[in-house]
């Protein structure tokens, strides 16, 4: 083989790898048809539900003092949808609120320990004590000391959100690529240069893992808080407790259905946010 | 002009390092000195455990030696890093996945920039051309192969013109064929871009391809077993491979390992 078609072959051989790659992931703005509009992926979804709801509907009709039927459940929501509607948001407004504060309080906490391990080992320890605390024991307590606002429901939610957050930040902010990071310092790179082009991008895998564990949880925080005390604005957590002691039981499950909604919208939203900040990462991290 | 004129290059004197705790030292680099002058290419070879990785990090930098000093051109390397003096290729390209190509080769222009008063800054774009990835500025590192990838990487070390260039095995990741075009890419560019480089690697061809000189390195301790001369005239081409010199030479180099690692089969 002569030298000159060495180099040729080599080099077709790059431009096939180079389209080849280009055809697994054309980023950033990828389109190709959507999956779920194939039957293959929507159709075991769809089958899964449906026999799911004619299990609840049999076991509905002939038990009727246990769950109600979701015909009555439907009725509920159609027949006071300002009602639901205003709750709906009450415990939004505390997811939102309380789980935008315990996300930036985590993350802040996890840059200052990743840059000061004196830090780390100070505030760590306090902060797995109140962890393993149970969230239910703690709700009380806060209602106590702050009334029966909104405050007490902030503080919970934003509880249950920021440990998950801190953990999985502190990991990715210390998952650092070695090899990168050894360029930045022959560069004489600042801490804070490092951080805005390494270890903040860098760690993103991390932060939305923590986040697909934190948005659900948040939502549990508001339900728990809203149980322990109702206050003036209900909320649908409250909804479910006094809806159920009244054996109101559409009410029950009409509520239960929403927090179920307002669960499944706030991981779709962080999907669709992940796709677009995440496309060039490889897989999804695992959440501690 | 002064002193810094006489003293540039990269002067490693009396150089030592150790790992490990108090029972169990190993010492790494053993009373290693060398200097590699301005715009000559110095590669260093060894078997594995000789250090020499720990030497381009001590040189770099990134680890503090024991003992001995490192200067360049007549600096500390803290003073030459804060001055922007030295370009690093690691062993994989460590781009960074979120930036495009354009951006990854730009990223030493925007951090410590106030080392950047008064220096010859290369165009990114121009730069990109000439290492054959003009077409792929605008890509993804996820989207090039490997040995575009590495080439970017050295465009990276080379945009922001350090007097001195670290390359850790930069093509050992490569295949074969791949990597021999990446060397003869190398040498190319650094033929019309002379550098001082520390260049570590265990290719024997490849170290003769590219160096002027190429120190061998023996293991425990870590240190300089000798330093052989490559007197190939320049510029090289492919075709130097073929050359009778270029086999003698790989006799020597060859021959100088096989004896530093004690008679065991190169």
């Amino acid at each position: 083989m002569s030298e000159t078609s060495t180099i040729d072959a080599t080099a077709s051989m790059a431009a096939a790898e180079l389209a080849d790659r280009r055809s697994r992931r054309d980023a950033p703005s990828a389109r190709r048809a959507p999956a779920w509009l194939r039957p293959r992926v929507w159709l075991p979804t769809a089958i899964t539900f449906a026999v799911a709801a004619f299990l609840w509907q049999f076991v509905a009709i002939t038990n009727p003092y246990v769950i109600p039927t979701l015909d009555a459940i439907g009725a509920s929501l159609a027949g006071d949808p300002a009602m639901y509607w205003a709750n709906f948001l009450v415990t939004l407004q505390e997811v939102v609120i309380g789980a935008a504060s315990g996300i930036v309080a985590g993350f802040l906490l996890a840059v200052v320990m990743a840059e000061f391990r004196l830090i780390e080992r100070a505030v760590m320890p306090l902060v797995v004590v109140v962890m393993v605390t149970p969230i239910v024991a703690i709700a009380p307590a806060l209602v106590v000391a702050f009334g029966f606002g909104m405050m007490p429901k902030y503080i919970v939610t934003a509880l249950v959100v920021f440990f998950p957050m801190l953990v999985n930040s502190l990991a990715g902010l210390r998952d650092v690529d070695v090899k990168a990071l050894d360029v930045f310092r022959t560069l004489h790179a600042s801490k804070w240069e490092i951080f805005r082009d390494l270890r903040f991008p860098g760690c993103m895998p991390y932060v939305f893992a923590g986040l697909r564990i934190a948005l659900p949880l948040a939502v549990v925080g508001a339900a728990v808080a809203e149980f322990v005390a109702a206050g003036q604005q209900a909320g649908l957590g409250s909804l479910v407790t006094t809806s159920a002691a009244q054996a109101n039981l559409p009410v029950t499950w009409a509520s239960i259905a929403l927090l179920c909604v307002m669960g499944v919208l706030l991981v779709s939203l962080l999907a669709v946010v992940r796709k677009r900040v995440l496309w060039w990462s490889d897989g999804e991290v695992v959440a501690r | 002009m002064s002193a810094a004129v006489i003293d540039a290059g990269v002067r490693v004197s009396n150089v030592s390092k150790s790992f490990g705790a108090d029972g169990s030292r190993v010492t790494v680099l053993d009373d290693v000195s060398l200097t590699i002058g301005m715009g000559e290419f110095v590669s260093v070879i060894g078997p594995s455990g000789c250090g020499k990785s720990t030497l381009l990090k001590v040189v770099a930098g990134l680890i503090d030696a024991d003992g001995g000093t490192v200067q360049i051109d007549g600096s500390t390397v803290r003073a030459a890093a804060a001055d922007k003096r030295i370009g690093l290729v690691p062993q994989s390209p460590a781009l960074l996945p979120w930036r495009t190509v354009l951006d990854n080769v730009r990223l030493p222009l925007t951090v410590n920039r106030r080392a950047d008063a008064g220096r010859a800054i290369r165009d990114p774009k121009e730069l990109l051309a000439s290492f054959g990835l003009g077409h792929a500025m605008q890509k993804y590192p996820g989207q090039l192969s490997g040995g575009m990838q590495q080439r970017a990487a050295i465009a990276r070390a080379f945009v922001f013109d350090p007097a001195i260039m670290l390359m850790d095995e930069p093509f050992s990741a490569l295949d074969e064929m791949n990597r021999d075009q990446q060397r003869l890419g190398l040498l190319d560019f650094w033929q019309s871009n002379r550098k001082a480089v520390l260049f570590v690697t265990h290719s024997v061809p490849e170290a003769i391809m590219l160096s002027d000189r190429i120190v061998v390195m023996a293991a425990h301790p870590g240190r300089i077993d000798r330093i052989i001369d490559v007197d190939l005239p320049r510029p090289r081409t492919e075709e130097a491979y073929a050359s009778d010199e270029f086999r003698e030479l790989e006799r020597v180099v060859r021959t100088a390992l096989h004896e530093v690692m004690g008679g065991a089969h190169v």
